[in-house]
């Protein structure tokens, strides 16, 4: 009872809120960008995309506020490209999500080597309190919730990911729509990237190790709404919690995996699936 | 399958979008600050000057080969399949197993590797199909998440005190395989050996298998518009999780292949990241079994040539993934190429 103890504390409830928060921003913004039909599994490069640019921005200028505020931007650059090529060249919209992926990865280690001479990995520079990211991300989802179900442009925008013709007719501008939601999964990664970074301090290659793509799944389980994907990314971070604190009792090996093998059986036992907008990954040409 | 004219048109199409990602790639070098003609001078030399080169290059496509072709089969059933890097590392440590302790003849003994490696790494394709048939898990999220499962569970077997590390040595990797379980050499000095040609003919046995049989037609059809595939009387559910644990297979293979004819032990993270390599092979053969061939031979190039530009000083050797992305990126983008013909033409 004593390691329960030992494991199970106040701590354990905060860090698990914390590691949550870069989680639930990814989902939010997938949920942002699938409501209006564009699928975006570029996310996890995206969220590497924002860390490394925290890095890069903060080593140049000193400044983590600064670098705080490149990230979103990096990040809604990369959602602008994935917006590009499935709105106006009509790509399929995971493998264009995996090409920003991959794009990212080899991009991660060129810059790193050659700005820092180190493969996949910066120097330390300043960091801001990674809680005002977490208070934020609280903020924004909350706003969030309220903006897709009680506003007239969340409605505008979910019309858009379940009947662009309707939408059409109605004067509402689909690819408008569509960039813009796709943009801002982008900024909201971007954010979560910054979170990374900022919780270490440096950049490394792996130091988003599929939290994106925990992301999507945190999606799935929210049901597509922004107060779910809080609840889902939760669970997901107080397993990543956990899995920290479990390095000490069993091989690290293992903890690690666990939040990998659990995002399986999840997805697996806890599936609803009735908000899949109608047209998602179909694209669309006015007539 | 393709008019002449329509395979030569998408052939030209691909090669104009290698071009335009090696354009940008140089803005990047330039851009960088580093001298463009000494990265690709030395790409080239690292690529394909000298049979040393060469060697590389084809040492590093053969596992490409087989996660390209893992890619394509999936992506042919409608399914993307992310996690091969992980299937392989499963069908490579179960070829080690079976090369190290299975004490068979010749020829039999290297069958045999093959096979376990081959099912091992169909069983970590199975899983996803079977969450995907029967619970609706989505297959992109699901096959990565075991493949980081798959590579956390290697690393605990071969790391000092894991069951299965070789305790002579102090690098994370198994014991030695057989002699009998080896396949051979075949362009000595270099690494390339047998698994090349297995690559080859299994590239050969997937363009049979989806272009020239009925179950393959069946698995395409699910692929192309899955209502028509089940008004026309196909099991659905069993196309996709045959089509995963057939991906699963054939990265499983390429696992076995690094064992049995690159490094005849399992290393822990002996992959540079041939599973990924793997996706893009696919998407840049278009999902067709002999371009895979083609493609993984570029992405192989690519990492050979990275590895000497890394050498010479003239630039990290990570350009390479900076064009293999960027080619990517180009290569999706079907009406890209397309609309800058048009513009050029106006």
């Amino acid at each position: 009872m004593d390691v329960l103890k030992d494991i199970f504390t106040i701590h354990l409830v905060l860090s698990a809120l914390r590691l949550a928060s870069p989680i639930a921003l990814v989902a939010l913004g997938e949920t942002f960008s699938e409501r209006v039909g564009i699928i975006n599994v570029g996310v996890e490069g995206t969220a590497v995309l924002g860390a490394l640019i925290s890095a890069l921005v903060a080593y140049f200028t000193g400044s983590p506020w600064i670098a705080l505020i490149a990230a979103p931007i990096a990040g809604g650059l990369a959602g602008g490209l994935h917006a590009l090529w499935c709105i106006r060249f009509r790509a399929n919209h995971v493998v264009s999500g995996i090409g920003i992926n991959i794009l990212v990865a080899g991009l991660a280690l060129f810059i790193t080597s050659s700005v820092w001479g180190w493969r996949g990995t910066s120097t330390y520079s300043d960091t801001i309190n990674t809680w005002y990211i977490t208070g934020a991300a609280l903020v924004i989802i909350i706003v969030s919730q309220i903006f897709l179900f009680r506003t007239k442009w969340g409605l505008r925008l979910r019309v858009v990911g379940e009947k662009p013709e309707a939408a059409d007719t109605a004067g509402i501008n689909v690819h408008r729509t569509r960039y813009i939601y796709t943009i801002l999964n982008g900024v909201l990664c971007g954010l979560a990237g910054a979170f990374f970074f900022n919780s270490v301090g440096r950049f490394t290659s792996g130091m988003v190790g599929g939290r994106g793509f925990i992301g999507i799944a945190a999606m799935v389980i929210g049901n597509y709404t922004p107060v779910g994907a809080l609840g889902a990314a939760l669970l997901f971070g107080f397993i990543d919690a956990l899995q920290m604190r479990l390095q000490s009792f069993i091989p690290s090996q293992f903890s690690i995996m666990l939040p990998y093998l659990l995002t399986v059986l999840v997805l697996a036992f806890f599936i609803r699936r009735a908000n899949v907008p109608a047209a998602l990954g179909k694209h669309y040409v006015k007539q | 399958m393709l008019k002449r004219s329509t395979l030569l048109r998408e052939m030209g199409i691909t090669l104009l979008s290698i071009t335009l990602a090696f354009g940008i790639g140089a803005f990047i070098i330039w851009a960088a600050g580093f001298s463009v003609s000494a990265v690709f001078i030395n790409l080239w030399k690292g690529a394909f000057g000298g049979k040393l080169a060469i060697g590389q290059t084809l040492t590093k496509a053969t596992p490409i080969i087989f996660t390209s072709l893992s890619f394509l089969i999936a992506f042919r059933c409608g399914l993307f399949n992310i996690g091969a890097e992980g299937q392989m590392y499963i069908g490579a440590m179960v070829a080690a197993v079976v090369g190290a302790h299975l004490h068979l003849p010749i020829v039999l003994h290297v069958v045999a590797c093959l096979a376990a490696g081959g099912l091992a790494g169909a069983f970590w394709g199975w899983i996803p199909g079977y969450l995907k048939a029967q619970r609706g898990v989505n297959e992109f999220v699901s096959t990565m998440m075991l493949s980081y499962v798959a590579i956390g569970f290697s690393d605990y077997l071969v790391a000092p005190r894991g069951p299965l590390h070789d305790d002579k040595y102090w690098a994370n990797q198994t014991v030695r395989i057989a002699a009998t379980a080896a396949l051979p050499r075949i362009l000595k000095p270099t690494q390339v050996s047998m698994a090349l040609a297995v690559a080859i003919f299994f590239a050969l046995l997937v363009w049979y298998y989806l272009f020239r049989t009925p179950a393959g037609y069946e698995l395409r059809s699910v692929g192309l518009s899955p209502p028509a595939a089940e008004y026309g009387g196909i099991r659905i559910k069993r196309k996709l999780i045959l089509a995963l644990s057939l991906a699963g297979l054939l990265a499983g293979l390429a696992g076995s292949g690094e064992v049995l004819g690159t490094h005849f032990r399992f290393i822990g993270r002996f992959s540079p990241g041939y599973g990924w390599d793997g996706i893009a092979g696919g998407l840049i053969a278009r999902a067709h079994p002999i371009g895979a061939i083609f493609a993984a031979l570029l992405m192989g190039a690519l990492r050979a040539g990275g590895m000497q530009v890394q050498r010479s000083g003239a630039a990290p050797g990570d350009i390479a993934a900076v064009l293999q992305g960027l080619v990517i990126f180009f290569i999706i983008a079907p009406t890209l190429v397309r609309t800058l013909i048009r513009w050029r033409r106006r």
